[in-house]
C-alpha cells in the first residue's frame, strides 16, 4: 500500500489502513486509528462540480452520494452507506446507469470538489491591525510590506486598517475630507457593544434624544450609517487613501520613559478588530492580521507591566506560578478567540520582535480560527516580508489560495465513532451518532469550524472502534469516512469538498493490522496527541505517557523473546517508529525549557498546521551530508555524521543550516573556492545552497538560514539537534577513538534509548 | 440738615437742587451727564495731574462723598459700592492708560497698596505714608536718580504719581510661570441642529477670517479645534503634516486626548493646516444626522488640552447637550413662568459645569459660550461657566444663517469677540483706607478669598459691581479704593494695571445725597436684581427694587424737604438722583425682570446676563433705550459734524411720540427698531427703503439697502454709528416694526416705551403715584 499516492489523491493518511473489528482488538493496538487529513490538499485533476451534491434524505444523516454507495439504476434509487437509507435520486439523475454514472459515483472520484451555486455576498475582508510603538527602521518595512500586500489583494476585498500604541485607532477609510481615526483608551476593557456605539455602528449610537414631533420640518429621517461604507471598503475603491494613511504612520507619539517600555494596548486593539468585523460582517469571510512589534503592556490582554524592570515570563515563571499577568492575559485573548471563531474571522499574528511579544498568551486567537503566525526578529527580515508575500500566493486562476469560514464534518460507519479533532479549529458542537466517548483533542462532535483554512492546513481526526468482539464480520467488510469541508473560496464562491474513504475490516490478532501500520502517520498523529496533552498536562507526565505508549506498542508489534532483549526485533514498518519517539521526547515541542514561551507556542502551532512529511521533519530534522566524489546523501541525525571535510544541511522545518566541517571551513575562509583550479571546491559549496533554495520554495513560513562553520557559535543549532551518540561523557565507549564531534549534553543517546525499550518491551506485558 | 464736624471741605462745590418728580416727563438727556463731581480736599493729591482721581468709565462709585459712619449710611438707604469697568476698551481718541514701564514698583509693605496720587511724601522725601493704611515706606532711590544714566530724575514726573489709572509691567516676582501664551480652543457642535442653521459653516468662515486679527504679537497663539456630536472629534494641526488628522473619541464615560501634541497648534506654524480644517468644516459634517451632542464630556477634555497651560475655550453650541456627564433636559415649563417657582428656571439645572467652571478658574481656563437655540438651550445652565471664569456668554436665539442678518450678526460678533485684545490669567484685588471693606462681588469670575478675584480672562468692557460695607467710623479726609489689576496681557507681558479711586467723607446726609451717582446705583441694583431674582424669587427682586426707591425718596423726604413729615403732593429728590425711578421702571419693565409668563426663561436669562456684565455706559441705554424720530430730524443729524456723525437727540419713552406718519428709531444696545407709521408716505418709504409705499415694506429682521437718497444715507449713518458707539462687541441687529404689522413685533417694540402704562405694568406717572402712596405711609 502506498500510503503517499493515497495521500496525493485523498489528502489523508491513517495510522492503521486496515483496522481491527473489535473495540478490544483496537485498543490493543495502542496508536488509535486517526487520521491527518488535508481537506483542501492542492491536486491537479481534482475533480471539480458545477452542480448541487445530492444529500441523503434521512433526516439525522445529510450524508454525501460517493463512490462507495450501492446504487439501483432501475429503481433510481441509492442507498447511504452510513445509515442504509433508501434514497430516491433526483429527476435529472434519470439517465443513470452502471456505464453512465455521474463524476461522484466514479470509483476514482474518492475526493471531489462541488462548486455550489449560492455565493458569499461579501469578498474576503483583510483587516490590518498595526503596532506603532516599533522603531523607524521596523515601522518603515512594515508600512513598505503592508502597501505592497495591497497590490496582492483581490481587487475586490474589502480592507480596514486599525493601528494601535498607547491607544487603539480605527481608521475610517471611506472619509473622503481628511484622515479620520476612532480611538479608543488603551487602558480599558470594551464590551462589544461599547465599541459597536462607539463607531457608530449601532442604531443606537444615532438615536434622537428628543423624540420628533411628527410633522416637524427637517427632521432628518434615521438613518444608520453601515459600518462597512467607512471602516471596509475594497481595495480598488481605497487604496490611495490607505496607502497615504500608511505612509503617514508614525510611532507612537507618546512620550516613553527611559525606564519604561512603550504602551502598547495590544488587548484593546484586537478587542476593536473583533467587535468591528463582529457587528460588520458576521459569517463572513475575513481574516484580522496583527502585527505585533512587541508585548502588550497596557490595559486588558497586558503580558508584561511597562516597568523594564520586570522581566517578561518564563517558562520557569509559569511553572512556579510567578508570572503575575499570564492567566489573565490568556484568559482575556481566549474570549477573544472564542469571539472570533464564533463569528467566523481569522487572526493571524505577525511578530516582529527579538523578544517576545507574548504569542502565548495570544496563540488561541490563532489557533481556534486556523490563522497564521510568523514570527521574525523584524519586520526588516527576509523572513517575514517573504512570508507574509507568501500568504498571498494565488492560484492558477488569481485567486488567493485561502478557504474561509469552513466548516470540516465528519461521518462515519456505525462500527467506527469519532474521538476528537487536533488541530487549527474548534468544535462545531454538531452531535450526532458518529460521536464517540472517547474524547481525544476536541471532541463531542462531528464538526469542526475552521475559519481559515489553507490548502496545506491538516487536521488530524481521531477515532474509536465500537464493536464489539464476537459480531459476525461480514468478509469483505470496509468502514467507511466521509470528510465534508464546506467552504468560501477566496473567488466568493461557496465550495464543499467530500473525501469518501474505506478500510477494511479485519479479524482481531490479523497481521494485516500490523502490516497496515503507517509509522510516520502514526508518529505525527502520537505527537499531536502528545503536544495536546502538553498544553494541559506537566512536561514529565507527558514523556512518560509517550514512552508507555511507545513500549506498549512494542510490546504488542515487536518480535522478542521475553526476558531477552536481544531478541527485540521490529517490522520494517515499525522500524523507524521508535526513533521518531526518541527525537519527540528531545524536540522543542515537549522540551520547552531552552525556548521562550513564545517560540513554544510557535512550533506547536505550525505542528498542527502541517501535513506528516513537514510534521517529521520537524520531529526529526533531515541531515544531507555534501562530500567531495559523492553524491549528497542523507546521513544519520547523529554526531558521528559531522566530518571535516564535508558540507552537512540540516533542515529542521523552522530553519535550514549549512554546517562546514572544520577543513572545508578553513578552506573555505581561505578562500580556494575563488581560485582556479579549486572548481570543484567551489561546487561543493554551492550544492548545499542549491539544495536549500529548493526547500524554501515551498516552505511556509520562510525559514531561517544558518550558515556556520564547525566549532563555530552558529553551530549549536545543529549540535542540539543531534543525536548525541558521542558525548563528552562517552569518549572511547566502544573502545575506539570517537568519530565524530563530540556533543555536551546529558540526554541519553538514541542507542541508550533503544536499549531502555527493548528492555522496558520484554518486560510483563501489562 | 447736619454738617461735617469741621474738615472744612463739606458742602464745598456742591449744589444742593432738589427737584419735583410729578408732573413732568423725566428729563432723560441727563442720562448722559457726568456723575457728581468728586470735591476731594485741597492738597488732597500729591500733584495738581486731572488724571489724579479715576476715570468714571473704569470705576466709579454710588457715592461721590462718602458717609463717616455706618450709621449715616444706613439712615441714607443709599446703597454703597463700586462700579469697576478695569480691561474697558479703548477706541480711536480715548485716552491710553499709561504705562510704567521701569519695573520700579513701589508698594506699601504692610498692605500692599500701589503708591498713588493720595500718598503723602514725609522725612524730605525719603519715606512716603500710604493712604491705606498709613504705614511709611521708603522710597525707592530710583524715584530721584537713574542708575542706569547715572543722572538725578524727577519723581514728580512719574506716572504712578500723575494718573489714577496706570498699568506697570511686572518684573518677575509678580509671576509665577512665564506669561501664558494666547490659547483659543474651539468647541464647536457639529450635530444635526448646529448643521442645519448654518452656525457650523458661518462659525468655520468667521474663524478662518478673523485667523489674522487674533492677538498675536509675538507668535505664540494656539489654536486648537474640538467638534462635537455624539462623539468628541479632536484635530491634529501639526506643521509637519499637509492636512489635519481627525481623531473620534466616543468614550463618553472617560474622555481623554487622543494625541499627547499638536491639538493645540501654533496659529503661524500651522496655519495652512488651520485653514485647510476651516475650510472643509462645513463640507465635513453636512451630511451628518447625529442629533446627539457630549458638550460635557468635550469639556472634559478641552479642559485636559488647556489645563497645562490655561487659555480659552469657546463653546459654540446649538443643541441642548444630551450625552454624558453635563447632560441637559429641556426643562422649559410655561407652566412655572410667572409663578414664584420661575426661578428655578434660572438657576442651573446641573452642578456639574459650576464644578467645572471652578476648576477652570484654578487652572486659568476661561469658557465662553456661543449659544444658538431653535428651540430651548438652558441659557442659565451653560452661562454658569462663562461666570465663573470670566467668560462670556452671547445669544441667538432661532438663529439662521440663511438669514444673512443673523449670519452677519453672529460673524461680527464673533470676530470682534477674537481680535479683542484680552487679559489673561489674571487677579484682580480691591484695597481700601482702613475702615471699609468689599462686602459682596457681581459679575463674571470666582471670589477666591475675601477680596481676591480670579479671572481666567478678562474680556473687554466687562463690568463688575461691588458692594462696599463698614468696619469702622472714618475718621478721616479721604478714603481711597486701588483696584489691582493683575494679568498678563494679549502681547505676553504681566502687567499690574492700578485703578485707585479717591472719594471725600463727609457727615452730611444732604452732601451724600447731592454726590450719589444714579448710574452707579442704578448698575448695582441691577446687579442685586439679578442676584435676588436667580436666588430667590423675581418678586423678591422686584419688590427690592421698588422698596429701595420708596427708601431713598422717604429718607430724602423726611430729612431733605421741608415737608418732612406728612403727605406730600409731590416727590421730591435731589437733582443728581432724579432719573433714578425711571431707570427703576425700566428695570421693573425689562425683560430680565418683568413680571408675567410671557418671558421665555432662556431670554430673561440672557437678560441678566447682561444686566450682570455690561459696562454702564451700555446698561444705562438697555434699561432705558434710546429713542429718536427721524422722519423730521434735524438736517445735521445723520451727517458727519465736528465729533462725528451727529445723532438726533433722544426723546422720552412714551407712545406719545409716535406721530402719524413719522419714521422712528429705537435701540437699547442690543436691537434697533426703526418703527415705521401705517400712514408714511410713500416718498419716505421711497427714500428709506427703496419701495414705492408703506405696503411694500417688509418689516421683521433686515438690512437697510445703502439708496442714493440723502435720508437713506443718513439713517443708515445713524445705524451704524449706534452700532459702534458703545464699547462692546455686540452687534445690533436692525428690525422694521410697521405700524400695523406682525403683533408680535409690534408688541415686542412697544414694551420699550416704558415711560407709557403696559398692563398691568405701570406708566412712568403711576409709578411714580405709587411710589408717592408708600412713602406717606412709611416712616424714614
Ligand atoms: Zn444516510
Ligand atoms: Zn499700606
Amino acid at each position: 500500500m502506498n500510503f503517499e499516492e493515497i495521500e496525493d489523491q485523498d489528502g489523508i493518511r491513517f495510522s492503521f489502513n486496515a483496522w481491527p473489528s473489535s473495540r478490544a482488538e483496537a485498543t490493543k493496538a495502542v496508536v488509535p486509528i486517526a487520521a491527518l487529513y488535508t481537506p483542501l490538499k492542492e491536486r491537479e485533476d481534482l475533480p471539480l462540480i458545477y452542480y448541487e451534491p445530492v444529500t441523503c434524505k434521512q433526516h439525522t444523516c445529510g450524508a454525501i452520494l460517493n463512490p462507495y454507495c450501492q446504487i439501483d439504476p432501475r429503481g433510481k434509487l441509492w442507498i447511504c452507506p452510513f445509515c442504509l437509507h433508501r434514497n430516491q435520486f433526483p429527476p435529472h439523475y434519470r439517465d443513470i446507469s452502471n456505464t453512465n454514472l455521474p463524476a461522484e459515483l466514479l470509483a476514482k472520484h474518492t475526493t471531489i470538489e462541488y462548486t455550489l451555486a449560492r455565493s458569499a455576498q461579501v469578498p474576503p475582508i483583510f483587516l490590518y491591525v498595526v503596532d506603532t510603538c516599533v522603531d523607524d527602521d521596523d515601522l518603515k518595512a512594515l508600512k513598505d510590506s503592508l502597501v505592497v500586500s495591497l497590490s496582492l489583494l483581490p481587487p475586490h476585498a474589502l480592507v480596514g486598517l486599525i493601528t494601535y500604541g498607547t491607544m487603539a485607532q480605527v481608521h475610517e477609510l471611506g472619509y473622503s475630507e481628511c484622515p479620520k481615526s476612532y480611538v479608543f483608551r488603551g487602558n480599558k476593557e470594551y464590551t462589544s457593544k461599547q465599541i459597536q456605539d462607539m463607531l457608530g455602528l449601532s442604531a443606537m449610537a444615532a438615536r434622537p434624544q428628543q423624540p420628533a414631533r411628527p410633522g416637524q420640518p427637517g427632521q432628518p429621517a434615521q438613518f444608520v450609517p453601515s459600518g462597512n461604507a467607512r471602516f471596509l471598503l475594497p481595495v480598488q475603491q481605497c487604496e490611495y487613501t490607505l496607502s497615504s494613511v500608511l505612509e503617514q504612520l508614525q510611532r507612537d507619539p507618546w512620550p516613553v520613559a527611559t525606564d519604561r517600555r512603550p504602551l502598547r494596548c495590544t488587548g484593546v486593539a484586537m478587542s476593536v478588530a473583533i467587535g468591528l468585523l463582529e457587528a460588520t460582517y458576521q459569517n463572513t469571510g475575513g481574516r484580522i492580521m496583527l502585527f505585533v512589534g512587541g508585548a502588550a503592556t497596557e490595559g486588558p490582554g497586558m503580558v508584561v507591566g511597562p516597568e523594564l524592570k520586570e522581566p517578561i515570563r518564563s517558562h520557569h515563571d509559569i511553572e512556579k506560578e510567578n508570572a503575575k499577568h499570564y492567566k489573565k492575559s490568556s484568559k482575556f485573548y481566549d474570549a477573544l478567540a472564542k469571539r472570533a471563531s464564533t463569528n467566523g474571522h481569522v487572526v493571524d499574528i505577525f511578530g516582529g520582535c527579538l523578544d517576545q511579544v507574548g504569542l502565548l498568551e495570544m496563540k488561541s486567537m490563532v489557533n481556534s480560527t486556523g490563522g497564521f503566525i510568523i514570527l521574525s526578529d523584524s519586520f526588516t527580515t527576509a523572513i517575514f516580508k517573504q512570508s507574509f508575500q507568501k500568504m498571498f500566493e494565488k492560484d492558477a486562476e488569481g485567486n488567493l489560495k485561502m478557504g474561509f469560514n469552513a466548516t470540516l464534518a465528519v461521518q462515519t460507519t456505525k462500527e467506527l465513532r469519532i474521538c476528537g479533532l487536533i488541530g487549527h479549529a474548534v468544535s462545531a458542537d454538531k452531535k450526532t451518532a458518529s460521536v464517540g466517548e472517547t474524547e481525544i483533542g476536541i471532541g463531542n462532535t462531528s464538526a469542526w469550524k475552521m475559519c481559515g483554512v489553507s490548502p496545506k492546513s491538516t487536521e488530524a481526526v481521531y477515532f474509536e472502534v465500537v464493536s464489539q468482539p464476537g459480531q459476525a464480520l461480514q468478509p469483505g467488510s470496509r468502514g467507511l469516512i466521509q470528510f465534508v469541508t464546506h467552504y468560501q473560496h477566496s473567488s466568493g464562491h461557496f465550495k464543499l469538498r467530500v473525501t469518501t474513504v474505506a478500510r477494511s475490516w479485519v479479524e482481531g490478532g490479523s497481521p494485516v493490522v500490523a502490516q497496515s501500520f503507517d509509522q510516520e502517520t502514526a508518529a505525527v498523529l502520537m505527537a499531536r496527541i502528545a503536544v495536546f496533552k502538553a498544553e494541559i498536562d506537566d512536561g514529565p507526565d507527558v514523556l512518560r505517557w509517550l514512552d508507555r505508549m511507545l513500549i506498549r506498542l512494542c510490546q504488542q508489534f515487536a518480535d522478542f523473546r521475553k526476558d531477552e532483549p536481544q531478541s527485540f526485533r521490529l517490522s520494517e514498518n515499525f522500524s523507524i517508529y521508535p526513533q521518531f519517539m526518541f527525537h519527540l521526547r528531545r524536540s522543542q515541542f515537549l522540551q520547552v525549557f531552552n525556548n521562550s514561551p513564545d517560540e513554544t507556542a510557535y512550533y506547536r502551532h505550525v505542528l498542527n498546521r502541517e501535513d506528516v512529511n513537514n510534521s517529521l521533519i520537524m520531529i526529526q530534522p533531515t541531515l544531507m551530508s555534501h562530500g567531495f566524489d559523492t553524491q549528497p546523501e542523507p546521513v544519520l541525525l547523529d554526531s558521528i555524521s559531522i566530518k571535516p571535510d564535508t558540507v552537512l544541511l540540516l533542515d529542521t522545518f523552522f530553519y535550514i543550516l549549512i554546517f562546514h566541517g572544520e577543513t572545508i571551513a578553513a578552506w573555505r575562509k581561505a578562500g580556494y573556492q575563488d581560485q582556479a583550479g579549486y572548481e570543484n571546491f567551489k561546487e561543493l559549496l554551492e550544492a548545499p545552497v542549491a539544495s536549500s533554495q529548493e526547500l524554501l520554495v515551498e516552505r511556509f513560513p520562510i525559514p531561517r538560514y544558518i550558515v556556520c562553520d564547525q566549532n563555530g557559535s552558529q553551530a549549536r543549532f545543529l549540535l542540539s539537534k543531534l543525536n548525541p551518540s558521542t558525548t563528552h561523557t562517552s569518549g572511547g565507549q566502544y573502545g575506539a577513538a570517537p568519530t565524530g564531534a563530540a556533543i555536551f549534553t546529558d540526554d541519553v543517546s538514541l542507542q541508550v534509548f533503544m536499549e531502555h525499550l527493548k528492555n522496558g518491551s520484554g518486560q510483563k506485558r501489562q | 440738615v447736619g454738617s461735617g464736624p469741621g474738615y472744612g471741605f463739606s458742602g464745598q462745590g456742591t449744589s444742593q437742587s432738589t427737584v419735583a418728580l410729578m408732573g413732568v416727563a423725566p428729563k432723560i438727556l441727563d442720562l448722559e451727564a457726568p456723575p457728581p463731581t468728586i470735591n476731594l480736599p485741597t492738597g488732597s493729591s500729591i500733584t495738581e495731574s486731572p488724571y489724579a482721581n479715576c476715570d468714571p468709565s473704569y470705576k466709579r462709585s454710588t457715592l461721590n462723598a462718602i458717609p463717616n459712619t455706618s450709621q449715616l449710611l444706613q439712615k441714607s438707604r443709599l446703597p454703597f459700592g463700586l462700579v469697576i469697568t478695569p480691561y474697558r476698551s479703548v477706541k480711536e481718541g480715548d485716552a491710553p492708560v499709561p504705562v510704567v514701564t521701569d519695573s520700579i514698583i513701589a508698594r506699601c509693605r504692610r498692605c500692599r497698596t500701589y503708591i498713588n496720587p493720595y500718598v503723602k511724601f514725609v522725612e524730605g522725601g525719603r519715606r512716603w505714608k500710604c493712604n491705606m493704611c498709613y504705614t511709611l515706606n521708603q522710597v525707592p532711590s530710583s524715584f530721584d536718580y537713574d542708575p542706569e544714566t547715572q543722572q538725578p530724575v524727577d519723581r514728580w514726573q512719574r506716572k504712578e504719581l500723575n494718573h489714577a489709572v496706570v498699568e506697570y509691567i511686572a518684573p518677575t516676582e509678580y509671576m509665577v510661570r512665564p506669561p501664558q501664551p494666547l490659547v483659543y480652543l474651539f468647541l464647536i457642535d457639529v450635530s444635526y441642529p448646529a448643521v442645519q442653521c448654518g452656525m457650523v459653516a458661518t462659525a468655520a468662515t468667521t474663524i478662518l477670517e478673523s485667523l489674522d486679527r487674533i492677538p498675536n504679537d509675538e507668535g505664540r497663539t494656539k489654536i486648537g479645534i474640538i467638534t462635537i456630536d455624539s462623539s468628541i472629534h479632536f484635530y491634529k494641526l501639526s506643521s509637519a503634516a499637509a492636512e489635519p488628522q481627525m481623531f473620534v473619541v466616543s468614550d463618553l464615560d472617560e474622555p481623554f486626548l487622543p494625541q499627547p501634541q499638536d491639538l493645540l497648534c501654533n496659529l503661524k506654524e500651522c496655519r495652512p493646516t488651520l485653514e485647510a480644517l476651516l475650510n472643509r468644516m462645513s463640507d465635513m459634517f453636512k451630511d451628518t444626522q447625529i442629533i446627539g451632542n457630549a458638550l460635557g464630556p468635550a469639556l472634559q477634555a478641552a479642559y485636559k488640552m488647556v489645563a497645562p497651560i490655561g487659555g480659552k475655550v469657546l463653546c459654540l453650541q446649538a443643541s441642548l447637550p444630551n450625552l454624558g456627564s453635563g447632560a441637559l433636559k429641556m426643562r422649559e415649563d410655561p407652566k412655572l413662568l410667572g409663578t414664584s417657582k420661575e426661578s428655578t428656571l434660572l438657576q442651573a439645572a446641573s452642578s456639574f459645569y459650576k464644578t467645572m467652571a471652578v476648576d477652570c478658574s484654578k487652572s486659568q481656563v476661561c469658557v465662553d459660550m456661543f449659544l444658538f437655540g431653535s428651540q430651548y438651550s438652558d441659557v442659565a445652565t451653560l452661562s454658569c461657566l462663562p461666570r465663573y471664569t470670566g467668560g462670556s456668554t452671547f445669544f441667538y436665539p432661532a438663529f439662521t444663517a440663511a438669514k444673512s442678518e443673523d449670519a452677519l450678526k453672529f460673524a461680527h460678533e464673533l470676530a470682534e469677540f477674537l481680535s479683542q485684545r484680552i487679559a489673561l490669567e489674571a487677579l484682580m484685588r480691591i484695597r481700601a483706607s482702613k475702615g471699609v471693606r468689599m462686602s459682596a462681588f457681581y459679575g463674571n469670575f470666582f471670589v477666591r478669598s475675601t477680596d481676591l478675584l480670579a479671572l481666567p480672562n478678562v474680556p473687554r468692557d466687562q463690568s463688575y459691581s461691588i458692594e462696599v460695607s463698614y468696619e469702622e467710623n472714618l475718621n478721616i479726609p479721604v478714603v481711597c479704593f486701588q483696584t489691582g489689576l493683575l494679568h498678563t496681557s494679549a502681547s505676553g507681558e504681566r502687567r499690574i494695571r492700578v485703578l485707585t479711586l479717591a472719594l471725600p467723607v463727609t457727615s452730611s446726609l444732604s452732601e451724600l445725597y447731592a454726590s450719589a451717582d444714579q448710574v452707579a446705583i442704578a448698575t448695582l441694583l441691577a446687579n442685586k436684581a439679578v442676584e435676588r431674582g436667580r436666588s430667590a424669587k423675581l418678586d423678591d427682586a422686584r419688590d427690592a427694587l421698588t422698596n429701595k426707591m420708596v427708601d431713598i425718596l422717604g429718607v430724602y423726604k423726611t430729612h431733605m424737604t421741608a415737608s418732612s413729615s406728612g403727605a406730600t403732593p409731590n416727590l421730591q429728590i435731589s437733582d443728581n438722583l432724579k432719573l433714578l425711578p425711571l431707570l427703576t421702571l425700566g428695570m421693573l419693565k425689562h425683560v430680565a425682570l418683568r413680571g408675567g409668563s410671557q418671558i421665555p426663561s432662556d431670554l430673561r436669562s440672557y437678560a441678566m446676563y447682561l444686566f450682570s456684565t455690561l459696562p454702564s455706559q451700555c446698561l444705562i441705554s438697555y434699561i432705558n433705550p434710546k429713542f429718536y424720530s427721524l422722519h423730521n430730524m434735524p438736517g445735521n443729524c445723520g451727517t458727519i459734524g465736528e465729533n462725528g456723525i451727529e445723532m438726533p437727540v433722544s426723546m422720552n419713552l412714551s407712545s406719545e411720540r409716535l406721530e402719524r406718519g413719522g419714521l422712528f428709531m429705537l435701540e437699547d444696545s442690543q436691537n434697533i427698531f426703526l418703527w415705521v407709521s401705517k400712514d408714511a408716505v410713500p416718498q419716505l418709504c421711497m427714500d428709506l427703503f427703496g419701495v414705492p409705499n408703506y405696503e411694500s415694506i417688509r418689516g421683521g429682521k433686515t438690512t437697510l439697502p445703502a439708496l442714493e437718497t440723502d435720508f437713506n444715507q443718513r439713517v443708515n449713518l445713524i445705524v451704524g454709528k449706534t452700532r459702534e458707539m458703545r464699547r462692546t462687541p455686540y452687534y445690533p441687529q436692525l428690525y422694521v416694526i410697521k405700524e400695523d404689522g406682525d403683533p408680535a413685533l409690534r408688541l415686542w417694540f412697544l414694551s420699550h416705551l416704558i415711560e407709557d402704562r403696559a398692563d398691568p405694568i405701570m406708566s412712568y406717572h403711576q409709578y411714580l403715584g405709587h411710589l408717592k402712596d408708600k412713602v406717606n405711609s412709611g416712616s424714614f
